[in-house]
């Protein structure tokens, strides 16, 4: 809709002017901000957003196998080429009358019935690269594959679309590192392992010494003031994590794991309603170069068990509408199986997408097992920066093409009732 | 001076008080007094020369107690072993294995806060981030220990010897899957990596010089060291690894050799492993790669990339000694601009090490001293992947900030702080989906987790600050003189005129006796302190 796409350009030019204080003028606030979030909710859009949707962004790391985890039980190139890894026909819990999923994947099963799960298939991009980092970076920055990017595409988002939003957890994310996903030089996101740290003296000469050292003094030192800008953001955002997790009595079946664990907090904070906007949360040890098979199992229940008790939870407490989760992993795996009984890096993936106004079931086309790369990979039938523009554009009702210093056609991943003009 | 030193023209720059704070704030974990007095207005070539003789002079540690060679594998399983038999060999190797790792954390940090070499250490550190092995995968903790060994011994040595120990080094190649590779079907990781992140760096060779490489590396195995004897009684084929392995000593059985033609880098010839390794070391690439990989480390300001050619050089034409690198980084201008003074922002090793040097702590180190560091996102002998801990502004999330910032608490209260624990534990195994072996499968899950928490913390944090060691003429009487001695023992960058206010006003509300705790807690939580 080409007002809404002139407003955000006019909010952009004014938060521009406005972005000293960090705070968006009034006048903008009563009028350009209104609340247009979904018509049947009344959960509050996040102030400085037009609505109150989030993103849920789960990285398998190390290269899923997506092969085995979508499995194409009929093809018998599949089994030629894993003697020993690939999947009974018997066994795979059956999508279609030619791909089923791992029989591990029973919760995905279930929540692909009820109209709660998509798998986009065939997902990379042009000449991949088979480094882990190299690949997760790619992904993480959404930069073409010769080009090295610094920024991640989500914190490209925060910084051309969330620039109103006076919040220092625009991004949260799960897990000790900082994910390249939200990285900028002025960052908006917040990680943390176990929100129990962030318990700071208040009273006294100590609390009030802590306060006063841990203000803003810009210095011109480039990495000295990132670190001080990390430091006050991490002390403004503690209080807010520590209530959404203190106020909440969720009894919810969460597995004892810690990716479970983990979903379970992002559910706590969704359903506190913080300022957040995107969710970052990692599984990993996808690496499977050797003893793949129960490993690979494990790690696919603990991602099944996981994703539906996060649905079941949010159900339940009404905030199903507002998330999208989207799976990430840097690449597939090789189709051959190797000595060790597991796999070598490959090419090509899938990404599994959750939520309650998604198109369900299997999306693209899988990779023609017939017609493999040189390397004996599968080739990409998606570009995952099309999946990317759509959770931009179509979720988040952001600007794609800028995000992503590209035009790519919005992957069809939501159903159209709930998909942005 | 045992060696030449090349004869300069120029009067030779000696270090003032903060050019040497600089260099031991990297080339150390931080300067104490001592270690500055040792350094002032000694020309800088002469000051690099004695940190470099006295890292090499080191005599190496006494390993643990536990230190066992050779290795024998308490879980190794016989066709003939019963089942639960194999299963109890399993449980109590395992928890073994957990417990000496807690050990050897520990041992290390020990190492780290006491030596009086601390250059040989910071090396050590520096290897294990790039040739990284995690016993979250290897899982025996003898290995873990070579393998740090090893790092150490060759820390300041020739790249070239480190670069073949570390290839034949039993947590590597189990790491990598190099143990598992042969002729019938070359396992890649190692040779990839081997390629990426040890050696060349990304983009200097085809998925065919990795190809390549695997079948030249294939044949390496593990097994007895020679002269001693193998078990008796087979192993049941397709046995695991964990329960077939004798012994720890890389073996190289020829009939798991791929020994045809091989063509890497465009040269062809019947290649092993020492003359892939030959080749890869000749090629710039390397010398670049690894003085990317130094600057990057030591935080040196290289924006037109001449020190990296220069180190490089110095790589190349001293046949790959790493001692006349360093010398050349120590010794750089480059290294001494404002532009590399006080940015590099501390790992939490260096952070917690630095601080117990700094402040002359009693320390008695315990695993929950090295889970501190952990928490702050680098976990001793577990590097996140491969590619080991990115660094710089890596280093700083809210999460891990915020155990940097409790870290004063911890160590000036023999404290654990709250929220170190992880939030769930790691899924190792499939979970039965019958409900009454799911439970007790959880249960079980929940007990091991619970005892090994039970058993890092058991010693809690054994630290003690004692303010008047610092001050052996007597403790400074004015909350200004006591501010001001404080941030000049700890801080390398400039403070900023608010925060030292604040320090003072603070110091003034105090009662005299808790001031010096109070300034030091202080600045351990400042954006000050997290800079080397």
């Amino acid at each position: 809709m080409l007002i809404q796409m002139g407003r955000r350009a006019f909010l952009r030019r004014a938060t521009g002017l406005a972005s000293f204080s960090g705070t968006v003028p009034a006048f903008l606030q009563k009028t350009s901000l209104a609340f247009d979030g979904d018509p049947s909710r009344d959960v509050p859009p996040i102030p400085g957003l037009r609505d109150n949707r989030v993103l849920v962004v789960v990285q398998l790391a190390g290269g899923n196998d997506a092969l085995n985890t979508v499995v194409p039980y009929r093809d018998d190139s599949y089994y030629r080429a894993r003697p020993n890894l690939a999947i009974p026909s018997a066994d795979v819990l059956r999508i279609d009358d030619e791909l089923g999923f791992h029989p591990e994947l029973v919760e995905l099963r279930e929540l692909l019935d009820d109209g709660n799960l998509a798998v986009v298939q065939g997902v990379g991009y042009p000449n991949p690269d088979r480094s882990h980092f190299r690949s997760t970076e790619i992904w993480e920055t959404a930069s073409p594959p010769d080009a090295v990017w610094t920024e991640g595409w989500l914190g490209r988002y925060f910084d051309n679309e969330c620039s109103g939003v006076d919040s220092p957890m625009i991004g949260l994310q799960l897990g000790e590192r900082p994910a390249q996903t939200f990285a900028h030089p002025r960052p908006r996101a917040v990680s943390m392992a176990n929100p129990a740290i962030f318990d700071w003296p208040e009273e006294g000469p100590a609390g009030l010494g802590f306060e006063q050292i841990n203000q803003i003094e810009p210095t011109g030192l480039d990495t000295f003031d990132y670190v001080q800008r990390a430091a006050n953001a991490t002390l403004a955002a503690s209080r807010r994590i520590q209530e959404a997790v203190r106020d909440d009595a969720t009894e919810a079946p969460y597995a004892p794991f810690a990716f479970s664990q983990s979903l379970k907090l992002v559910a706590q904070m969704i359903t506190a309603e913080v300022p957040t906007r995107v969710y970052y949360v990692s599984l990993g040890g996808f690496d499977t170069h050797a003893r793949q098979d129960r490993r690979h199992a494990s790690l696919l229940q603990e991602l099944s068990q996981g994703l539906a008790a996060f649905r079941d939870d949010l159900d339940r407490r009404g905030h199903l509408d507002r998330t999208l989760v989207m799976t990430f992993s840097e690449f597939g795996r090789r189709v051959a199986e190797n000595q060790s009984g597991g796999t070598d890096h490959g090419t090509a993936g899938s990404m599994l997408l959750m939520g309650d106004g998604i198109r369900p079931g299997l999306l693209g086309d899988r990779p023609d097992l017939s017609q493999l790369d040189d390397e004996g990979d599968p080739r990409f039938t998606v570009d995952f920066r099309s999946v990317y523009a759509a959770v931009l554009s179509d979720w988040f009702g952001a600007d794609a093409e800028a995000i992503l210093k590209a035009r790519f056609q919005p992957f069809p991943i939501l159903a159209p009732a709930r998909t942005r003009a | 001076m045992k060696r030449l030193q090349t004869v300069q023209a120029v009067e030779p720059r000696r270090l003032d008080a903060a050019s040497a704070a600089h260099l031991l704030s990297r080339a150390g974990f931080g300067a104490t007094p001592e270690e500055l007095d040792a350094l002032l207005d000694l020309p800088v070539d002469q000051a690099v020369a004695s940190l470099l003789d006295t890292a090499q002079a080191a005599e190496p540690p006494r390993p643990p107690d536990w230190v066992r060679i050779p290795w024998v594998n308490t879980e190794r399983r016989f066709a003939d072993t019963p089942r639960e038999e194999s299963a109890e060999n399993h449980r109590q190797t395992r928890r073994r294995y957990a417990s000496e790792m807690n050990d050897l954390r520990s041992w290390w940090l020990g190492r780290m806060i006491t030596t009086d070499a601390p250059l040989r250490e910071v090396m050590t550190l520096f290897w294990h981030g790039h040739f990284t092995s995690a016993n979250d995968k290897v899982g025996i903790s003898q290995a873990m220990y070579e393998q740090n060994a090893t790092l150490r011994q060759f820390a300041l040595g020739n790249f070239r010897e480190l670069l073949g120990a570390i290839s034949r080094d039993a947590a590597m190649m189990m790491y990598l899957d190099l143990e598992d590779s042969d002729a019938r079907q070359p396992n890649e990781n190692y040779a990839r990596e081997l390629f990426e992140l040890f050696t060349l760096g990304i983009g200097h060779y085809t998925e065919r010089d990795i190809q390549e490489t695997a079948r030249a590396l294939t044949g390496w195995t593990l097994d007895v060291p020679p002269g001693v004897s193998k078990p008796d009684r087979p192993t049941a084929p397709d046995t695991p690894r964990n329960f077939s392995r004798d012994g720890l000593h890389a073996t190289f059985v020829p009939d798991r050799h791929d020994d045809a033609e091989k063509t890497v880098f465009g040269r062809s010839g019947r290649f092993g492993l020492d003359e892939v390794l030959d080749l890869i070391v000749s090629r710039e690439e390397t010398g670049l790669h690894l003085a990317s990989r130094l600057i990057d480390f030591f935080g040196a300001a290289d924006p037109a990339g001449t020190l990296r050619n220069r180190l490089a050089s110095a790589f190349r034409g001293s046949g790959f000694e790493m001692r006349p690198v360093l010398h050349e980084l120590f010794t750089a201008p480059e290294f001494y601009e404002e532009s590399s003074q006080g940015t590099l922002i501390k790992s939490p090793v260096r952070l917690l090490v630095g601080a117990c040097r700094q402040l002359r702590l009693e320390v008695e180190p315990t695993p929950s001293l090295a889970d501190l560091t952990a928490s702050m996102g680098q976990a001793l002998f577990d590097p996140p992947n491969v590619k080991g801990w990115p660094g710089g502004r890596a280093w700083i999330g809210s999460g891990t900030l915020a155990v940097r910032y409790q870290m004063a608490d911890a160590l000036l209260q023999s404290r654990i702080p709250n929220g170190l624990e992880p939030i769930g534990f790691d899924r190792f195994l499939l979970v039965p989906r019958d409900p009454s072996q799911m439970q007790e499968r959880m249960e079980r899950m929940e007990q091991a987790m619970t005892d090994r928490g039970a058993e890092r913390t058991r010693d809690g944090i054994k630290t003690r600050f004692h303010a008047e060691t610092l001050f052996p003429d007597g403790l400074p009487e004015s909350p200004v003189a006591l501010v001001d001695a404080m941030l000049d023992r700890l801080i390398v960058t400039p403070v900023r005129p608010t925060a030292r206010k604040a320090l003072i006003r603070v110091c003034q509300a105090a009662p005299i006796a808790d001031r010096p705790a109070l300034v030091v807690r202080l600045i351990l939580a400042s954006p000050e302190f997290q800079m080397a």
